[in-house]
């Protein structure tokens, strides 16, 4: 039994200390129709499963592949189980663009990201002019304002280069991450805003609806869009909603 | 075929570095998030058979994950409690608890209540970090609240916490002073904690006065030394962990490894640093989704084990030095590091 298994028995409830990713299962089964269409009528569809698909979770993404007339599916030493289960591994090269079937930048501009990433605020207080805050004391404030430390940390995808470089969105208002962001948490300015225990923050939501999405944290990183979006969906606790 | 591979008698070797570091003061063994990656049960089941008492949880999963290990005996500290259910778990474990905020003071209090039962909790001040914890100016009505609610049998305060920037020393002894007065309030305040605990691992190590009674220690008991800090050999600590994966296929002046950017190693390290192969350090030249490519050696074959990162006998940089040269940490290499690659403990876990 992995520790993983372990967390996975002993929590007597969803993890709230710990940041959720939510997976919606129409955006997927959308967004791989819209990829399996893009390819000429006639050739084979070759899907990608590999890194549990990009953190979406190989089974799921598996299903709406399928649904979406995907006849073989390529996973990796990790993920080939799931196809094998499928039935239709393969290692043929994919050709149904994976960009477009999670909704990331780069894809069919039509799809919609498959992954919302919310950490939930844990406390709220002031933070007075020209105090620092987390390691290093990275940022101070340049007045008097409020902040709120929410969940999600780097132990969850959320880039440590992120501190000072993205926002979040609580009801749909954005609000800096100041500061280093930690392993498990961080911290953001909420300014004069009416945020309480328990809102939801988006770190990864739908940036056609004002929300934070990946090409942010491109942009703020470095980093590729798949190995954001895979480490993330790897390492939160992963809902699935229709 | 790509796997981390944990030297414990390593992690052994580092524990006994920490505790006869930081005595008389206790080390608290902080496992979060699968023990840092490594895996949380074997860690922990090492950890209690070498003397270590208390771990340090974060959330109530974890919390809960250790005392399905090793049952009732150790002291298991959290204090993040996100939710009123969290907290009766909290409570129904047997967990220490570390209360930064008011409401969450509230919320616990209660689930003890409820459960007819008290928790010990070890109250947070902040101490300049900002981040969780009861600002000073809010401190004497939170230690107040918390005697009342001692009183009435819901709490056991045992402690007194808060964590340090690390910015500089200076800011440093200010917190420690903030730490000092928040302690003699809570003592004012009719409280009667006997556990006092403000440094992590590196404070620990290198400042004497800031390891009072209990120390938390996580990184460095893995062998992950402080990002532009001193060297694992100056701290007494290695590295227990080697990412290690082998060659593929071989070309002209290179070598692909089986792991790539969607197993958690940042693409941003290609071009920048070394990795270990059977015939010394390499540079790592790209960095793809599923493969890397690694300057390539003399009679390299498929196979051969590359390694990522490790203890200096591999021939690799350690997780810190990777880290450096893309401006980050050692612990944020080693929590990247994608849960669907196997843990395999050396030698292998007895259970």
């Amino acid at each position: 039994m992995t520790a993983a298994d372990l967390e996975r028995d002993a929590a007597p409830t969803a993890r709230r200390s710990a940041p959720i990713a939510r997976i919606s299962r129409s955006a997927l089964r959308d967004n791989a129709a819209l990829a399996a269409r893009a390819l000429p009528a006639g050739l084979p569809l070759v899907g990608d499963v590999r890194g549990d698909a990009w953190g979406h979770g190989a089974h799921v993404v598996a299903e709406a592949l399928r649904h979406a007339g995907v006849e073989r599916l390529r996973g990796d030493d990790i993920t080939s189980p799931e196809a094998a289960v499928a039935g239709i591994a393969t290692t043929a090269e994919p050709n149904v663009d994976p960009l477009t079937v999670y909704g990331l930048p780069g894809g069919d501009l039509a799809a919609r990201p498959a992954l919302r990433l919310s950490g939930e605020v844990l406390a709220t207080k002031a933070l007075r002019r020209g105090e620092g805050v987390s390691y290093g004391f990275t940022h101070r404030a340049f007045a008097d304002t409020r902040i709120a430390l929410i969940t999600g940390g780097y132990a969850q995808g959320i880039v440590r280069g992120l501190g000072n470089s993205a926002s979040v969105t609580i009801a749909g208002i954005p609000h800096p991450i100041v500061g280093r962001v930690a392993m498990d948490v961080c911290v953001i300015d909420i300014g004069g805003s009416a945020v309480t225990r328990g809102a939801e923050a988006v770190y990864l939501g739908d940036p056609a609806r004002g929300e934070p999405g990946i090409a942010d944290w491109i942009t703020a990183t470095g980093l590729g869009a798949a190995e954001l979006i895979a480490v993330v969906g790897q390492r939160a606790s992963r809902e699935y909603v229709a | 075929m790509t796997v981390l591979r944990v030297d414990l008698d390593a992690f052994s070797a580092n524990l006994r570095a920490i505790a006869s570091r930081v005595a008389p003061a206790a080390p608290m063994l902080v496992v979060k998030d699968d023990a840092y990656g490594h895996g949380l049960a074997p860690i922990v089941r090492r950890a209690w058979d070498d003397g270590i008492r208390w771990f340090g949880a974060f959330d109530v999963a974890t919390g809960r994950a250790v005392r399905a290990e090793l049952g009732a005996d150790p002291r298991v500290f959290v204090w993040v409690v996100g939710t009123r259910d969290e907290a009766a778990a909290a409570v129904a474990a047997g967990l220490d608890v570390g209360v930064g905020d008011s409401a969450l003071l509230e919320d616990i209090a209660h689930a003890a209540a409820r459960a007819g039962t008290a928790v010990r909790v070890h109250l947070k001040i902040d101490s300049g970090l900002h981040r969780n914890g009861v600002r000073a100016e809010e401190w004497p009505a939170f230690v107040a609240r918390a005697a009342d609610l001692e009183r009435n049998g819901a709490i056991v305060v045992v402690g007194v916490w808060s964590h340090i920037a690390e910015a500089s020393d200076d800011e440093d002894d200010a917190a420690r002073d903030v730490f000092d007065a928040a302690w003699s309030s809570a003592l004012a305040a009719g409280l009667r904690p006997s556990l006092r605990h403000l440094a992590a691992s590196a404070a620990a190590f290198a400042r004497p006065q800031f390891r009072y009674d209990l120390v938390r220690v996580g990184a460095f008991a893995y062998g992950i030394r402080s990002a532009g800090g001193p060297a694992e050999a100056d701290l007494g600590i290695r590295p227990i962990a080697a990412l290690q994966s082998a060659v593929q296929t071989v070309g002209a002046g290179a070598a692909a490894i089986g792991i790539g950017a969607l197993d958690g190693l940042p693409s941003t390290l290609a071009g920048r640093v070394d990795v270990g192969t059977p015939a010394g350090p390499r540079r790592l030249l790209h960095v793809d989704a599923h493969q890397s490519v690694v300057e390539g050696w003399t009679d390299a074959a498929p196979g051969d084990l590359v390694t990522i990162y490790g203890p200096p006998e591999t021939g690799a940089p350690s997780a810190t030095t990777l880290a450096e040269e893309i401006d980050t940490i050692g612990e944020e290499i080693a929590l990247r590091v994608s849960p669907l690659i196997p843990r395999e403990q050396v030698p292998p876990s007895r259970n």
